[in-house]
């Protein structure tokens, strides 16, 4: 049985890239394909303009790679560990120091032994071991894990950074909130299949709203543009927004009416519809909000 | 070849190589102070008959004579054990045991071929290798000319010797190391490579041990090196094709299937 299927997927240089999926969809397999780990049976592939797999030595050269749940050599102190992959990787490291003073790895715990370190230090080397070298593209497979709230921002911040600097990044993350705070587009991927690939400025534009209205007295539900699913609760009324929220608030506006929530539209209700299986249930291990 | 994964790998075998070179050249040391304080009796029992000749010998060596001795040593389950922990250890555990920790991943994202990262292994694991032979050897000779004893081995003919056992124990490395690359564990790896020297020596003991069975001793790769003809000037020229042959057969196999295979997320 194939891993991956039908997978067609174009990134532009300078931009975010985020590749979505639930477990076993099959985005380590795309990744590890690129990457030359794994031989595609049939298709082709092409990173930084050159074929994945007659030009899979150069596309490491300029790439820089943090694998998902990253090992590193225990015996080694973080130190040893970054300068031993980086002479592997050929080239100048000059981003580490900057790198550590960002995610805060100090000269004393570089010096200590990978083996002593907590998860989410492991995590810091792996970022750095990943982008030290500058790489034009860094493929980052679920790279917060393991990084406390301050650490994942100050990560954030670093990829807002590459970004700046036209630096490309393929971006494989479960935490949807992550993914719409950086990235520019998402393909979503489920059982290597490619689902669809959006903006995610036009994605979340464009996706349902949850409408909460409250009215004096009895609601006014003669005019309600856009809504569906409603459901009447005394005064209340909820309901699912889907076209336009100026020409719904227009049309709401009354002296009568007490209150209005509209919660903006979460990328993970936006992906549960590309998430669930053909009976419209959401599949078991879909999206998470905190990546837990 | 990579000349920091070299280093590397040199590296990570620094502290158990160097207690085994000092374990080899101790040995090396003593085999002829053995051969010196033991020969003369070794030798008188062997004439008396109460004690079969065959009885007296471990594999294609024995004490009757320095070069034999120096046989004796080098196929002492002792010795095999020194030279074995990196060409069957250290080789099959390579590039398993790199991907059962999962840094294999993070190595192969550097610009580095598979074959290249292959071969910088491997020519660090037969330095290794080298080094504890020669260790032994050396250790050996020194002490064979210390005790007055160097004019019963033919010195000259000591790079033959190096020559003949670095084949020997490169054709256990590199099946160690094609091993090595074909499993996704280092347990499975281990097994087959150890299994394979065991087999080797059973059936060069066997043939030493049991006269009927001696054929089965030409099947034995361990049988192919032996130090004490070459250092009486009875080099077998075919005993180091066969070793080399060995070793040069799980090499291409290694070379083609390693940047072949595919390498899957670790479990």
């Amino acid at each position: 049985m194939p891993a991956l299927t039908d997978l067609t997927i174009d990134v532009a240089a300078g931009e975010i890239f985020g590749f979505l999926g639930p477990n076993g969809s099959g985005k380590s397999t795309t990744i590890r394909t690129l990457l030359g780990f794994l031989h595609a049976t049939s298709g082709s592939a092409s990173v930084l303009g050159r074929d994945v797999e007659a030009d899979s030595v150069e596309i490491r050269r300029l790439t820089g790679y943090l694998p998902g749940g990253i090992a590193l050599y225990d015996s080694l102190s973080g130190e040893q560990a970054l300068d031993y992959l980086g002479d592997l990787q050929g080239r100048e490291t000059h981003r580490r120091d900057e790198l550590c003073d960002r995610l805060e790895l100090s000269a004393a715990v570089l010096k200590r032994r990978v083996r002593d370190y907590s998860r989410g230090m492991r995590q810091k080397i792996g970022v750095v071991q990943a982008l030290q070298h500058d790489p034009e593209l860094a493929i980052l497979d679920e790279p917060t894990e393991g990084l406390d709230p301050l650490m994942q921002q100050a990560f954030y911040r670093i990829l807002d950074d590459l970004r700046a600097e036209g630096r490309t990044v393929f971006f494989s993350s479960h935490v949807l909130s992550e993914v719409e705070r950086l990235c520019d587009r998402v393909a979503i991927i489920r059982g290597g299949h490619l689902m669809a690939i959006h903006d995610v400025t036009e994605l979340l534009a464009h996706r349902r709203r949850r409408v909460m209205i409250r009215w004096r007295g009895d609601p006014e539900l003669d005019s309600l543009p856009g809504l569906e699913d409603v459901q009447v609760h005394g005064s209340r009324v909820h309901g699912t927004l889907t076209g336009e929220v100026a020409e719904f608030v227009r049309a709401i506006a009354s002296p009568s009416l007490e209150d209005l929530t509209i919660e903006p539209a979460s990328l993970e209700e936006a992906f549960l519809e590309y998430y669930a299986d053909p009976s419209g249930e959401p599949a078991a291990s879909g999206p998470r909000e905190d990546g837990s | 070849m990579n000349g920091r994964l070299f280093r590397q790998t040199l590296r990570w075998q620094r502290t158990r190589l160097l207690i085994v070179l000092l374990a080899a050249i101790a040995w090396g040391v003593l085999i002829p102070v053995i051969y010196n304080a033991f020969s003369d009796m070794v030798r008188e029992l062997a004439n008396s008959g109460s004690i079969p000749r065959e009885l007296m010998s471990v594999g294609s060596g024995s004490l009757f004579t320095l070069p034999g001795a120096v046989t004796l040593g080098l196929q002492h389950p002792l010795a095999i054990a020194m030279v074995g922990i990196f060409a069957v250890g250290a080789s099959s555990t390579a590039v398993a045991g790199e991907r059962a920790r999962g840094t294999l991943e993070v190595l192969l994202a550097r610009p580095i071929s598979r074959t290249t990262l292959y071969v910088s292994i491997l020519v660090a694991l037969l330095l290794i290798v080298l080094l504890v032979i020669t260790a032994i050897l050396g250790g050996m000779v020194g002490s064979a000319i210390g005790l007055g004893l160097g004019d019963e081995l033919d010195l000259a003919a000591l790079p033959l010797v190096v020559l003949n056992g670095f084949g020997l124990w490169a054709a256990f490395t590199t099946f160690g190391l094609a091993a090595s690359v074909t499993f996704d564990r280092p347990g499975p790896a281990i097994g087959l490579t150890l299994a394979w020297l065991l087999i080797h020596y059973f059936l060069e003991i066997l043939g030493s041990l049991w006269t009927d069975a001696a054929w089965t001793q030409q099947y034995s790769l361990l049988h192919h090196f032996n130090a004490g003809a070459i250092l009486t000037g009875e080099l077998a020229p075919l005993d180091l094709v066969i070793v080399f042959a060995a070793a040069a057969v799980p090499l291409a196999y290694a070379l083609f299937v390693f940047p072949r295979r595919d390498l899957a997320a670790p479990a």
